[in-house]
């Protein structure tokens, strides 16, 4: 079997990395950076921790790579459907009535 | 003529696949194939998230106020703490260690009952303060006096949905945790088979990723 076997000291590196990646976006929240940067950051650190997340507890580094293309296929179509979306709904004069 | 496959094939291994390998190459393949359909079932909660904020951001604000950042801070990394155990497990039988991913699942199992209990404890504190979803919405006390915006209704449907979507998710995790238990105290798994413990891994991993944009989304909003 080629599988990938972490040792458990990089397991414990890649969850301390989450928790220090969860600590700065809870302390940069409490900074106040003017809108609309600080939704910009707080999604940046919040992508870098799936990134992680994805690569190497999901193992998708050592993967088939198939599998890091449906995800990325995936996340693609999400962006395409909300950016589709936003640009009728951030172009309205009125907002839809009842909305 | 004598069956040779029947002495020379693992027990775990399916007839219609030729090795273990491709085995759990093509079950793994089945796990990304409906965890990217989870991804799109949660992207239309993402995209309502994200026309709502962008017609009533003042709203977005002035709701979160009534989310407690601390418990969305201790979920978030009772969730990460989680992930590392399930991925404990998955080293654990790939070296033959069943009662490793007994301990693991049974550490992740507790982490997920953590999780549960924190967000009952929220749910119950809103709807204490008449914070309901949709028509019932009806805040009362300090509530009434912070939610002033009229829309405010919505931000906790979209709430609501969300992290009850997100919730159900946490739920179905530790019934599958209960299961690879079992199967762990029964010494089910091997380097060459640990197939469930992989791919319940990953949807833990996505159900993790999944709450890593919620909680920024829904609780560091200033």
């Amino acid at each position: 079997m080629s599988h990938h076997v972490h040792t458990a000291l990089d397991l414990w590196k890649i969850g301390a990395s989450l928790l220090v990646l969860t600590f700065i976006t809870v302390a940069v929240a409490f900074v106040h950076i003017p809108f609309p940067y600080n939704i910009v950051v707080a999604l940046a650190i919040a992508c870098v921790k799936a990134y992680i997340v994805a690569t190497y507890f999901m193992n998708l580094k050592w993967d088939e790579k198939f599998n890091a293309l449906l995800l990325v296929i995936g996340i693609v179509f999400v962006v395409i459907f909300i950016g589709i979306v936003l640009l009728d709904t951030l172009t309205r004069e009125v907002v839809v009535p009842s909305f | 003529m004598a069956n040779i496959s029947s002495t020379t094939r693992p027990a775990h291994l399916q007839h219609h696949f030729v090795d273990s390998d491709q085995q759990f190459d093509s079950a793994k393949l089945g796990m990304w194939v409906f965890l990217v359909t989870e991804i799109l079932f949660f992207g239309g909660l993402f995209a309502a998230y994200v026309i709502y904020r962008s017609w009533y951001p003042d709203l977005y604000i002035q709701a979160s106020e009534l989310l407690n950042t601390t418990w969305g801070a201790i979920n978030t990394v009772v969730l990460i703490g989680s992930s590392l155990t399930v991925a404990m497990a998955i080293r654990s039988a790939q070296t033959n260690n069943n009662r490793g991913v007994y301990i693991n699942m049974m550490i992740t199992l507790a982490l997920a009952v953590v999780f549960m209990v924190i967000k009952y404890f929220e749910y119950t504190h809103k709807f204490h303060l008449g914070i309901f979803p949709g028509g019932n919405f009806a805040p009362t006390g300090e509530a009434a006096e912070i939610l002033t915006h009229p829309k405010a209704n919505i931000f906790f449907s979209i709430y609501y949905m969300m992290t009850g979507l997100h919730g159900i998710h946490v739920v179905i995790g530790i019934g599958l945790m209960i299961w690879l238990a079992v199967k762990a105290k029964n010494n089910a798994f091997s380097a060459e088979y640990y197939t469930p413990v992989e791919v319940v891994g990953l949807y833990w991993h996505l159900v993790d990723i999944i709450w890593i944009f919620l909680f920024p989304l829904l609780y560091l909003i200033d």
